[in-house]
């Protein structure tokens, strides 16, 4: 008896639940960027949304919301190539592309695909490699499309638990998969993963949902617990305390990078490689937070 | 008193109004509207930035890409103020007399008329029909293209399409020459019109200047409410209008003298002055006497005709008109007519079987009122064709194509941007082994060219010109047929072609196989290095224009070896080559005065 009743208010729940599931309110992100080049003397945004040889971009669009960061192959120096060329040339057009709707948010892999694409139409001949993260909000289907390639990648936090997390791509140690345009010279010895290569997944999202998109400088200095830990304490949905968040993150990244004691995750993941290191890893660090939220014009 | 006046008034102004045309009725009532009011009221200026480009005639960039593409001219600006070569800009295909030069390039038509300059055009929608004001060109690099702006009575966004559609030059001057390459604001100062527009035209003219003219933005200002000064009618010009007349001047049997002195004339010496004049002129002309009637319409009078500065008015009814005289044509000039319904099917096949038959040049560049039976159409009434251009006909089906190997004369043909695919090219090749000119550049259906070259190499040995520009998959063994079955190449454009690598010896092989070469753009491919340079200047003697934009693998020295061994070189493209900086293309200048030597920059 008692069964049939808890039973049959399961279902009607069920029922009432997938009746009201249909939210037709829009979709936004409202994102902070912060970040801090590895260079001191470069400083913070030396060229709008760079961070040393990290790039980025926000991009509206009526249809999406879409980000992206981009990591430059620091590699590059030694050849005289200045290495964020390549990635703030490549997150500059990406968020052309978004802006002109040359996109379908559901392909997040394309909007890589066409910038490259861009990239070998600029008379100017480009040179570099860098990996990218795009991830985009479709405002109507509440569906998150991402793309991935590299070890750049994002986090999806709902309730203070990670509920997506993007996966590395590496050939081998601290070597990822990385787009890049070589000098024809050098064609066969520098590593060039097609667009095509990246890890693409799509899921639901929820209003609230706070998605961290980074460069591996976060996530190669900083935990998941300490990343979670500084994301309890972003109470609201205002620009600003997601600015305040972003930088916090941001900031201790960089102080853990230069802890020499400090065993971060690179330092783990090499030491299980048979590498006996310690401390953080110093490189250039950009996080971009962002938190899904009703559209407002 | 007083109302009795005004009804007297008003009834005077009632009578005017049935009697005089709706729109001179408007313009008087709001004068006298205007005349009670005390105060004017305060029109709402309207600016506005492109919403759409809707077509246009060329342009640098591939044609799925935003780089140097027509499509950056709608929306805001991108690059202005800032000056130089950026991708965000809208770019046309080619600048300055270069291309003119060459042997590709067709004869001018006789009877253009002095004030039509115009190159290139691209057509413009804005979101609000307004009664403009003002229209704002920014130009970031190169500027000084534009030669006319014109408006158009249509709104392209309307449902339904009225059939008479205006167009009214807005602002129209010669080319100037404009010294500095820096990024300027271009608001000449327009004509006002009698009706709201929506839809600009610019067409440009870059044979004055130094280098590609970019253009960012175009801005539109206007009023949304009609201007209260009254405009009178502007008296238009039409062909058609002006043939309608010649029914009444055909008497034979009536023996005419009294034309005074020209009847001691030989009919060739009036032939000869009649042949100065422009078309319209022309028309004019054929209504004043029966004598000069009879020489305005003698068919030899029309053995070249250019209707492309007339565009705007060209209808089925003024072809109509024109083909009773146009019976000994052999080359005629439709490029950029007929779109928008003016012409059709029925008009240009009527045409085309009555003034085909001895038709050796036929212009249809931007012809979108083309179609599949059209093609069938020329294929069957112009047997003895030896050029056709179909550049940016990108509306025409594919299988249009197939009807162009039935022309078995044809010497040049040009398919620039046009949807053809390999079956038909193929075809083409097979029959039309004539070609002396062919270009496929930005041909983008066509899935692979190394079996385009091959077959050019195997049918078409008399080849003097080739632009595969932007043939995105053309390989060296393509390349090597090529120059091995073409041997008389001249012009050979390989722009921006990135599966072809130097290291592979490719362009060695062509300096050595091509010594008749004239003109090589290899623009972009960023493997071209100094050994194809010093080839090029060991085998190549008779070379004058050279682009090899983009490669970082080309030194100083190779290019003084080029221009002394080449004393005809004229164009040389050195742009975003690292190792050729501003000093080393000053010294080269200082020592080559002839030689143009572009750089290009981006700040």
């Amino acid at each position: 008896m008692f069964s049939v009743l808890s039973y049959g208010r399961l279902v009607a729940r069920a029922v009432i639940g997938g009746l009201y599931q249909t939210d037709s309110r829009d979709y936004s992100l409202v994102t902070a960027i912060c970040g801090f080049g590895e260079d001191f003397r470069k400083g913070i945004l030396k060229k709008g949304m760079c961070y040393g040889d990290d790039a980025c971009f926000i991009a509206r669009h009526r249809s999406a919301d879409v980000l992206g960061v981009a990591d430059g192959v620091g590699g590059w120096r030694d050849y005289g190539v200045d290495p964020s060329q390549f990635s703030g040339t490549l997150m500059k057009t990406c968020e052309r592309l978004v802006k002109e709707g040359r996109f379908v948010p559901s392909n997040p892999v394309g909007v890589l695909t066409s910038s490259y694409y861009e990239l070998l139409q600029n008379k100017v001949p480009l040179l570099g490699s860098s990996t990218a993260c795009i991830v985009v909000l479709d405002r109507q289907s509440h569906r998150l499309h991402t793309a991935n390639l590299g070890d750049s990648g994002f986090l999806v936090v709902r309730g203070g638990e990670v509920v997506h997390r993007s996966d590395e791509q590496q050939h081998y140690f601290n070597t990822p998969f990385q787009l890049s345009i070589a000098p024809p010279e050098a064609e066969g010895a520098v590593l060039s993963d097609s667009p095509d290569a990246a890890d693409s997944s799509s899921f639901d999202v929820q209003l609230g949902d706070i998605i961290l998109t980074a460069t591996d400088g976060l996530f190669d200095n900083m935990p998941e617990h300490m990343i979670l830990q500084e994301l309890k304490k972003l109470k609201n949905t205002n620009y600003e305390s997601i600015q305040q968040t972003a930088r916090s993150i941001a900031e201790q990244a960089h102080v853990l990078a230069y802890d020499p004691n400090y065993m971060s995750p690179f330092a783990q993941f090499a030491c299980d490689n048979g590498l006996n290191v310690r401390g953080g890893k110093p490189d250039d660090i950009t996080v971009l937070l962002s938190i899904v939220a009703e559209y407002t014009d | 008193m007083l109302t009795l006046l005004s009804m007297f008034y008003y009834i005077c102004l009632r009578r005017r109004s049935r009697s005089g045309t709706r729109g001179e009725a408007l313009s008087s009532r709001r004068a006298v509207e205007s005349g009670q009011r005390a105060t004017l009221p305060i029109s709402v200026e309207v600016e506005q930035y492109a919403k759409e480009v809707l077509d246009f005639s060329s342009h640098y960039g591939s044609e799925n890409s935003m780089s140097y593409t027509m499509w950056n001219l709608a929306g805001m600006p991108n690059v202005y103020p800032s000056s130089g070569d950026f991708t965000q800009t809208a770019v046309f295909r080619a600048y300055g007399t270069w291309w003119e030069q060459c042997a590709s390039a067709p004869l001018p038509f006789r009877r253009t008329p002095k004030a039509f300059h115009s190159q290139d055009y691209i057509e413009l929608a804005f979101e609000e029909p307004v009664y403009p004001t003002a229209v704002e060109v920014l130009e970031t690099y190169h500027p000084g293209a534009i030669v006319q702006i014109m408006a158009c009575s249509l709104n392209p966004f309307s449902q339904n399409p009225p059939t008479d559609i205006r167009w009214e030059v807005l602002w129209a001057e010669e080319p100037t020459k404009v010294l500095t390459p820096q990024a300027r604001q271009f608001s000449p100062s327009i004509k006002q019109l009698s009706f709201p527009t929506n839809l600009i035209r610019v067409e440009v003219n870059s044979s004055l200047l130094k280098y590609y003219t970019e253009l960012d933005a175009v801005v539109l200002r206007g009023q949304k409410d009609r201007p209260i000064l009254s405009l009178y009618k502007m008296p238009r010009i039409d062909i058609c209008d002006l043939s309608d007349s010649d029914e009444d001047l055909s008497d034979p049997g009536h023996i005419n003298l009294g034309n005074g002195y020209f009847d001691k004339l030989p009919y060739e010496l009036i032939q000869l002055i009649v042949s100065h004049l422009t078309l319209p002129d022309l028309c004019r002309l054929t209504q004043t006497c029966k004598l000069l009637h009879q020489h305005c319409c003698d068919p030899l009078q029309y053995i070249q005709l250019s209707l492309q500065p007339y565009w705007a008015r060209l209808s089925d009814t003024s072809l109509g008109h024109l083909q009773g005289r146009c019976t000994l044509l052999q080359r005629l000039n439709l490029s950029w007519t007929g779109n928008r319904g003016a012409l059709t099917l029925t008009g240009f096949s009527s045409f085309m079987n009555a003034c085909g038959g001895s038709l050796v040049c036929l212009e249809l560049s931007c012809c979108h009122f083309l179609s599949e039976p059209c093609l069938e159409v020329i294929s069957q009434t112009c047997p003895g064709l030896q050029e056709l251009n179909l550049s940016s006909c990108d509306r025409l089906h594919p299988q249009a194509f197939t009807h162009i190997s039935k022309l078995t004369q044809l010497r040049r043909l040009v398919l620039y941007r046009t949807k053809i695919e390999q079956t038909a090219m193929l075809s083409i090749l097979t029959f039309c082994i004539e070609l002396r000119h062919l270009n496929l550049g930005s041909c983008v259906m066509i899935e692979d060219y190394d079996v385009v070259a091959s077959m050019l190499a195997v049918r078409c040995r008399s080849l003097r010109s080739l632009d595969l520009w932007r043939c995105r998959n053309l390989t060296e063994r393509g390349l090597a047929e090529l120059a091995a079955g073409c041997r008389l190449l001249e012009e050979l454009d390989l722009g921006w072609c990135s599966t072809l690598q130097s290291s592979s010896g490719c362009f060695q092989h062509l300096a050595r196989n091509l010594p008749c070469l004239r003109k090589l753009f290899l623009t972009a491919n960023r493997t071209v290095c100094d050994s194809d340079i010093e080839e090029l200047a060991a085998n190549c003697p008779a070379l004058q224009h050279l682009d090899i934009l983009g490669t970082r693998m080309v030194s100083s020295s190779s290019l003084r070896k080029l221009l002394q061994a080449c004393p005809k070189l004229l164009l040389l493209d050195v742009s975003f080559c690292s190792q050729v900086d501003a000093r080393i293309v000053q010294e080269l200048c200082g020592l080559f005065p002839n030689v143009a030597i572009k750089k290009s920059f981006t700040q």
